[in-house]
């Protein structure tokens, strides 16, 4: 049996693994642990394995050690794929990090309109995520017939290659990443904001403080750890981009935009080598794994 | 009161957790899942008026069974639907026992290993040439060998196709069509820039660099791109290798051992890029933007007067013309152009038909059978082909000879004399690209070795010459070299 004091608090002395009083818990967590198990870590240990054998298709025929790892670290796109994934990477702290914070800045400080910014803001977010990039393709079209293009040949300007640019292939699909991702991310700002103790606005106009030092003293300090929280989110997310460059520029021009999911996306369906497509999952896994760790690491200083 | 809201609680979560658990339930109706709504009812068996049970002379007991069939028609093409329609009721005669479900499948690499893997595949189904070697060691495909023996096909499968679709000296596949690549014309751009002889024929390109010149003129006259030239996907190296070998290039070759040795980097294959990369910077006759340009979009492009001349074979010509809406007499297919030494080849292949391993040998019969009511097998069947080539007549598709996937001479000559009989457009357009894949040695197999990786390589390469105007095509060439020859050191060399 487990002692509970007074207050509450668990008497460590005897503790069994499962407490009774925890059951419901449990048992309330238990229909997402089964779904967490078929659909999650099954598959996750699955790559594992896979990713030491050979296979015909999804059967694992050999046992071969690292070899897989060995063959991917060789292959020529490898680094190729993982430089452009860090490029992807710091385009999207760039470009995207700041956009949704200065938004929700704006937003909350605008009087009227409110309700309509914030719509307009979120609504790419309701637009198919293929639907997004097809638009933009055309928008950043090649030729006379881009969007892009025929507004500047109003303007006299010849018309541009765009993404065909190596330079503004990977500039431009974190441009449209954010055009489509900030809304969601402004909104919690807003939340965040909105939290903010109203006695600190006025102390502040009190003490006769304008629109740039209340943003600099009382607003960027509370977002601080949200945003903190968000980098690492973001860095993730970024990390496994994949349909993006595969649709917009299959990985081209030359692997200009190709991303390390892309090479899993190639050896599992343009070479139905799964074991290669596993090992590279693992190897994107063991990298996520090192951020999140470095990234709790960072928080925890910071904290205490 | 307590205990009983827990009592309920805990009732409630373990339904929930059931019903999860129910999902995992296997369905055993697998066709249901997979095949388009619209294609989902089996075809009705025609022969029910007469009564089923006087028509089974062939199949005296035999047990029921289905026949999935991924080489139907896709539901756009009601035209298509309604002639295999026609063929499944013929099928039926003779199989009163076999249900026919239609079941379009167009074989696409990021839905193929899921499908098979699931048991899912219908029992026939085309693929591509490309692929078969990676569908047979996959184990994803059935072996036909004796079906086909039983037959006497194999030894009528023309040897060279035979090799792509057999392993260890099992075959695996039959071809549908052959195909030989030659230069498709929009005919009408050609007239529209003066480009015809006295009888109206196209003046077309000889060499490549004329086909430069000839671009030039086209896009000057009438504002459309001379050539469709692709960089967007693997297609755009398959149509570079046939540009290379003009040059005089080899991408691939065997050393003693049997080892694959990369051969991309030579003043060959580098001259063939450098005229490449002229026809962007220096004529400027190529489509906006190649890199998004792949084989469908290609035809597209010709086919509605944005290109006047593509890469492509006699077994898509329904491609620019019913697909995309190019007047049957005005397409024409002409000699692969030579390079500046006058070597010229075309680059011969095909679409293979392959079976599913979970197929029974009686499936593949049937399948088999079927094919032959479709007129593609070695069997002379002059009503299908008849069928056949009426619908290519409605349908505004020419009706020019098939490329020979068989070997036998009776049955092409036989084939061909059907063709001329329905013919709808000017042989003129096409008989010098018939004559020229008869001269030996014009004929060409893809490279050998990882070849998908080999144009993966080479599309690297064309959309860095066609998007950089300073692009160092010997580097780059250099690299793809080194690239491929790495991946072939690390993949099927070592094996």
């Amino acid at each position: 049996m487990v002692k509970v004091n007074k207050k509450g608090q668990i008497n460590h002395r005897k503790k069994p693994l499962i407490q009774k009083r925890d059951y419901i818990g449990w048992m309330i967590m238990l229909p997402a642990i089964i779904l967490f198990a078929f659909f999650v870590w099954e598959p996750i240990l699955e790559s594992v394995r896979l990713s030491l054998h050979t296979a015909k298709g999804f059967r694992i025929e050999e046992f071969v050690g690292f070899d897989n790892y060995k063959r991917l670290f060789q292959y020529p796109t490898f680094l190729q794929a993982l430089k452009n994934t860090f490029v992807y990477i710091i385009w999207s702290l760039i470009i995207g990090f700041f956009t949704p914070m200065i938004l929700a800045i704006l937003i909350t400080e605008t009087v009227n309109l409110k309700s309509l910014f914030k719509v307009g803001i979120y609504f790419p977010n309701i637009v198919p995520g293929l639907a997004t990039v097809l638009m933009w393709k055309y928008i950043f079209g090649e030729g006379k017939t881009g969007v892009i293009n025929i507004l500047l040949s109003y303007i006299g300007v010849e018309p541009q290659v765009w993404m065909n640019n190596t330079l503004l292939t990977i500039p431009i699909i974190v441009i449209i990443l954010t055009w489509k991702g900030a809304g969601a991310t402004t909104l919690i700002y807003m939340a965040n904001i909105s939290n903010i103790d109203p006695a600190l606005y006025e102390a502040a106009t009190i003490d006769g403080a304008g629109i740039i030092k209340r943003i600099k003293h009382i607003i960027l300090p509370s977002i601080f750890s949200l945003g903190k929280m968000m980098l690492i989110l973001q860095i993730i997310s970024v990390f496994q981009i994949l349909y993006e460059p595969l649709v917009l520029k299959q990985g081209g021009p030359n692997n200009a935009s190709i991303s390390i999911m892309m090479l899993v996306w190639n050896y599992a369906n343009r070479e139905f080598n799964y074991p290669m497509a596993a090992a590279t999952s693992v190897v994107i896994c063991i990298i996520l794994i090192v951020f999140s760790g470095l990234y709790f690491k960072f928080t925890k200083t910071k904290k205490d | 009161m307590k205990r009983m809201k827990k009592l309920v609680s805990i009732m409630l979560c373990l339904l929930l957790a059931a019903s999860v658990l129910t999902a995992c339930k296997k369905d055993d109706k697998n066709e249901a899942t997979d095949t388009p709504n619209a294609t989902k009812t089996p075809v009705e068996k025609t022969d029910d008026t007469d009564g089923n049970g006087d028509k089974v002379k062939t199949d005296d007991g035999a047990k029921p069974f289905e026949l999935t069939l991924g080489i139907w028609p896709e539901e756009t093409l009601v035209a298509e639907i309604e002639l295999h329609k026609g063929y499944v009721e013929t099928f039926n005669n003779d199989h009163p026992n076999v249900t026919v479900v239609p079941a379009y499948y167009k074989y696409a690499v990021d839905t193929f290993v899921p499908k098979a893997e699931a048991g899912t595949l219908p029992v026939i189904f085309e693929t591509w040439y490309t692929d078969t070697q990676k569908l047979i060691n996959g184990g994803f495909v059935a072996d036909i060998t004796d079906e086909l023996a039983a037959r006497g096909w194999l030894e009528e499968i023309n040897p060279s196709i035979k090799d792509l679709m057999s392993k260890d000296g099992r075959t695996y596949g039959i071809p549908r069509d052959g195909y030989a690549l030659g230069l498709m014309l929009n005919v009408e751009l050609f007239e529209e820039a003066g480009l015809v002889d006295a009888d109206g024929l196209p003046i077309y390109p000889k060499t490549w660099d004329e086909l430069a010149q000839t671009a030039k003129t086209i896009k000057d006259k009438t504002g459309a791109a001379g050539l469709c030239l692709l960089a967007m996907d693997n297609a755009g190296g398959w149509h570079f290798s046939n540009i290379a070998w003009a040059f005089g290039a080899t991408l691939t070759l065997v050393d003693a051992d049997g080892n694959y040795v990369a051969n991309i980097d030579t003043p060959e294959a580098i001259a063939a890029m450098e005229y490449v990369k002229s026809l962007k910077w220096e004529y400027d006759v190529l489509t906006a933007d190649p890199t998004v340009e792949n084989w469908g979009t290609g035809f597209t492009q010709l086919g509605t007067g944005g290109a006047a001349m593509y890469l492509a074979a006699n077994d898509a010509v329904n491609q620019p013309t019913y697909n995309n809406g190019l007047a049957v007499d005005k397409l024409s297919i002409v000699p692969m152009p030579a390079g500046p030494k006058g070597d010229q080849y075309s680059l011969s292949g095909g679409t293979p038909y392959m079976f599913s391993k979970d197929a029974t040998p009686d499936q593949i019969n049937a399948a088999l059978d079927y094919l032959v009511l479709m007129g593609k097998g070695p069997v002379l069947n002059e009503d299908g082909i008849r069928a056949n080539n009426q619908y290519c007549v409605d349908n505004g598709i020419p009706v020019i000879p098939r490329f020979p996937a068989w070997a036998s001479e009776d049955l092409k000559a036989a084939e061909d004399a059907l063709a001329a009989e329905y013919s709808n457009v000017d042989m003129r357009l096409y008989n010098d690209y018939f004559d020229i894949l008869k001269k030996p040695g014009n004929l060409r197999q893809e490279e050998p070795g990882a070849t998908q990786e080999m144009y993966a390589q080479l599309t690297n390469v064309l959309q860095a010459v066609i998007t950089d105007k300073n692009a160092d095509v010997a580097a780059l060439m250099k690299t793809a070299d080194e690239n491929y020859q790495t991946i072939l050191d690390t993949t099927i060399n070592i094996n």
